[in-house]
């Protein structure tokens, strides 16, 4: 068994033109949550895309849990929930038939809990997911990202846009996730006090290299100004500042 | 820029600028050709095909993407193909109808003028001034007015076009088989252009407004009937997206052939007396679901890959297997449902006895079991291209790339425009057939070089990806020999060797079996999953 959930190498990536991600090396071990931030165009999204294989390595190497996520697709991808802002599950599917598809692929499948996820969330198993609203339909796509209980559980911007209510909700899966021994958190995300709230570790993303990368409680304290611990939202102005004027 | 027109005006110039550039090449290279050659050149039909014929098809096809926005929409979704970015600008559905019809209209006038100007038409052919000009004019706003209407369906679209511009063009044919002047001419064509503006005003305003019917209830509900909602659950992951494919896609062929059979049967009704116009609708009933495929095959192929879909737990050839079952199961639905109700109608227009008499004249010419036998090939043989017309480009669409899709239609479509002047040709010429004929064997097995080289390089790219298991592999070339034996085996015994030698059977059966484009599939849809 791996040593690490995500081990991504020297990871680069260009398109065209544009470097998406320049030498990224990141190891995430089992068992807590990563927050991954970074502005617009880091390439943060294209480093996840990476994860789940949506992008072939160029340069570098990409494994999770010791599998390459592009040759053996489903060795990686039964074992990661996935939920992005992007959220494109079929409009014309009922709930009800989004959850008897999505149990099909995932042994590890819990009814009890997919159905207990449903309630809460306050999800007609009848309603079309066109019809949905955006939280409800975020909420459908976490309901099943989390039902099968994923060793990694990978949300890009998966709360951009939504109310409170349900960025709670998200928020509430991913220390519900955490509270399942083992299991590992990437959570992307540009609402930097949320990742505050529940990330164990941070990394900073800028122009496609990673700027910081190490435990929460590190970052504030390396960032200590007068006495004073400053928030991460202070901490990524700074390193956004920096970045730009080195640029 | 001041105004709405000059605005769309620059960016159909900044999106087309090398298409429409490469579309200059055309009159430049006939104005060298009739700078620089004889009349001689062009007076015979290939000549005048491949320097007028042709690219002036693929001129005209260009303009018709170009100006409907044909380019950057889905034909086969039910919304419309409009730009949607461009209803919240802030101007009429008259400007937005009018400007693109207006500059389409211009391009096609320039392409005639252009053509008629500088071709070297045959002698003896009186060539048109302003009629086809206003033809292309009134083919392009037509196909602008319909592709821009949203549909109740997917894929109505490309229905409903291609048969209202297959309407015109038979008047047009009809009118110019009566030998119709150019007055006449401008008559029957005169009102098209503003009829087409008024439907494409009602169009764009039905867009804008999101009036955008939606009738696949109505189809999921008789589903329903038929296929009562399971509720147990899928027993593998490959049931459970072979289920996803055919609620996105499967429904289409059976869709389409439903909407079309009932105007086709009709006709049985209104020919009856009439025992030649009946076969003839008969044959055109039997390549329905052919020529829909050709139409479905859009939506099977063409759909992008979700990262939903991207991120099931599955591998890509499991993909594209769901995808072929699926298209398995619509071309039998689109069969049986040609099968259920020609009869019925063949029995109440009581047209049943003419196509019964008929067989009963072959079975005495042939006899009954090769008359039983040639009823069951023909059956099968339009069977099977029903489902090769799904499946032969699912390679291309599964690749997800802008490029090749647009690339492949643009190419096909010119490619139709040399084969029928090609064809024409071809029949005229009777010592070339007879070469042909004579080198069929070389021109098959130069064919069948090409296939199997393709086939194999694909088969070594799978294996190397690990895409197909070595079982699989194993499977699919077994599966694919025994069908190829099987047509060898069935040509075999209808033809007589002193007719066709028997290795040009292998050839032809190894040729007619798809092999390299159904392979190439999963190698296209991981190249797209995984960019």
């Amino acid at each position: 068994m791996s040593e690490f959930v995500i081990a991504v190498s020297e990871l680069t990536r260009r398109f065209g033109a544009k470097t998406a991600l320049a030498s990224v090396t990141l190891s995430l071990p089992r068992g807590a949550v990563y927050g991954l931030v970074g502005a617009n165009g880091a390439g943060k999204t294209t480093l996840i895309k990476h994860i789940l294989g949506l992008l072939r390595a160029q340069e570098g190497s990409v494994r999770i849990f010791g599998h390459d996520p592009v040759a053996d697709p489903v060795a990686v991808l039964s074992r990661v929930g996935y939920l992005s802002e992007e959220n494109d599950i079929p409009g014309w599917m009922r709930v009800e038939e989004l959850i008897r598809y999505s149990r099909a692929f995932y042994p590890a499948w819990d009814d009890a809990y997919a159905e207990e996820l449903r309630k809460m969330f306050a999800l007609d198993p009848v309603a079309k997911v066109k019809s949905l609203s955006k939280g409800q339909k975020a909420r459908a796509g976490l309901l099943i990202a989390l039902a099968h209980r994923p060793e990694l559980l990978v949300l890009d911007e998966p709360s951009s846009g939504l109310d409170p209510i349900v960025r709670r909700d998200i928020l509430g899966a991913v220390i519900r996730s955490v509270a399942e021994e083992g299991r590992t958190v990437l959570f992307s995300s540009h609402l930097l006090e949320e990742v505050e709230q529940v990330a164990d570790h941070v990394t900073m993303i800028s122009g496609g290299r990673i700027v910081v990368s190490a435990p929460l409680d590190e970052i504030k304290e390396s960032h200590r100004v007068d006495g004073r611990v400053p928030t991460l939202d202070e901490i990524f102005i700074a390193h956004a500042a920096s970045a730009a004027s080195e640029a | 820029m001041r105004s709405a027109g000059a605005a769309i005006a620059w960016e159909f110039r900044r999106r087309h600028r090398w298409g429409l550039l490469a579309m200059m090449a055309y009159p430049l290279g006939l104005a060298i050709l009739r700078l620089s050659v004889r009349r001689v050149l062009i007076d015979d039909e290939l000549s005048f095909a491949l320097v007028v014929a042709v690219p002036l098809t693929a001129t005209f096809l260009y303009f018709v993407s170009v100006f409907s926005f044909g380019l950057s929409g889905d034909l086969s979704a039910r919304r419309s193909i409009y730009p949607a970015r461009m209803f919240t600008l802030p101007v009429t559905n008259s400007a937005l109808a009018a400007w693109p019809m207006v500059y389409g209209a211009a391009a096609m006038t320039i392409l005639w003028a252009v053509t008629r100007m500088l071709a070297l038409w045959p002698s003896g052919v009186e060539v048109p001034v302003i009629w086809p000009a206003l033809l292309a004019a009134s083919l392009l706003a037509w196909t602008q007015a319909l592709t821009w209407m949203p549909y109740a369906l997917p894929g109505l679209r490309v229905v409903i076009t291609v048969l209202w511009l297959a309407a015109i063009d038979a008047i047009v044919m009809l009118a110019l088989n009566f030998k119709a002047g150019e007055l006449v001419m401008l008559a029957i064509l005169a009102p098209h252009v503003p009829l087409a503006f008024l439907a494409a005003r009602y169009a764009i305003a039905r867009a804008r407004r999101g009036d955008e019917p939606d009738w696949r209830p109505m189809f999921i509900r008789l589903e329903r009937i038929a296929f009562p909602r399971r509720r147990e659950h899928f027993r593998s992951p490959a049931r459970a997206q072979t289920w996803l494919e055919w609620r996105q896609h499967g429904r289409s062929l059976p869709a389409l052939v439903t909407i079309v059979l009932p105007f086709e049967l009709a006709l049985l009704f209104l020919f009856r007396e009439t025992p030649a116009l009946v076969y003839e609708m008969l044959i055109i009933v039997l390549t329905t679901p052919p020529l829909m495929a050709i139409f479905a095959a859009a939506t099977v192929s063409g759909s992008t890959m979700t990262r939903f879909i991207a991120t099931r737990p599955l591998t890509s050839a499991s993909l594209i297997a769901a995808k072929l079952k699926v298209t398995i199961w619509s071309t039998l639905a689109a069969w049986l449902l040609v099968l259920v109700v020609t009869p019925v109608a063949l029995k109440l227009s009581r047209t049943w006895p003419l196509v019964i008499e008929r067989l009963h004249r072959l079975a005495e010419i042939v006899g009954a079991p090769h008359t039983a036998l040639a009823v069951l090939l023909v059956f099968v043989a339009l069977l099977a291209a029903t489902w090769k017309q799904l499946v032969q480009s699912l390679y291309i669409g599964m690749s997800g790339r802008d490029w090749l899709i647009k690339g492949s239609v643009f190419v096909t479509l010119s490619l139709l425009g040399v084969v029928v002047p090609v064809a024409h040709w071809l029949i005229a010429n009777k010592r070339l057939i007879a070469m042909l004929w004579n080198a069929g064997g070389w021109i098959l097995a130069i064919l069948l070089c090409l296939k199997l080289a393709a086939a194999a390089s694909i088969a070594i790219r799978l294996y190397d990806r690990r895409l197909l298991t070595d079982r699989a592999l194993v499977l699919a070339a077994l599966l694919w020999s025994g069908t190829v034996f099987a047509i060898y085996g069935v040509l075999a015994w209808t033809f007589p060797e002193v007719l066709i030698r028997r290795y040009v059977l292998v050839l032809i059966a190894i040729v007619a079996v798809p092999l390299a484009r159904l392979s190439a599939a999963p190698l296209a849809l991981a190249w797209n999953r995984h960019r």
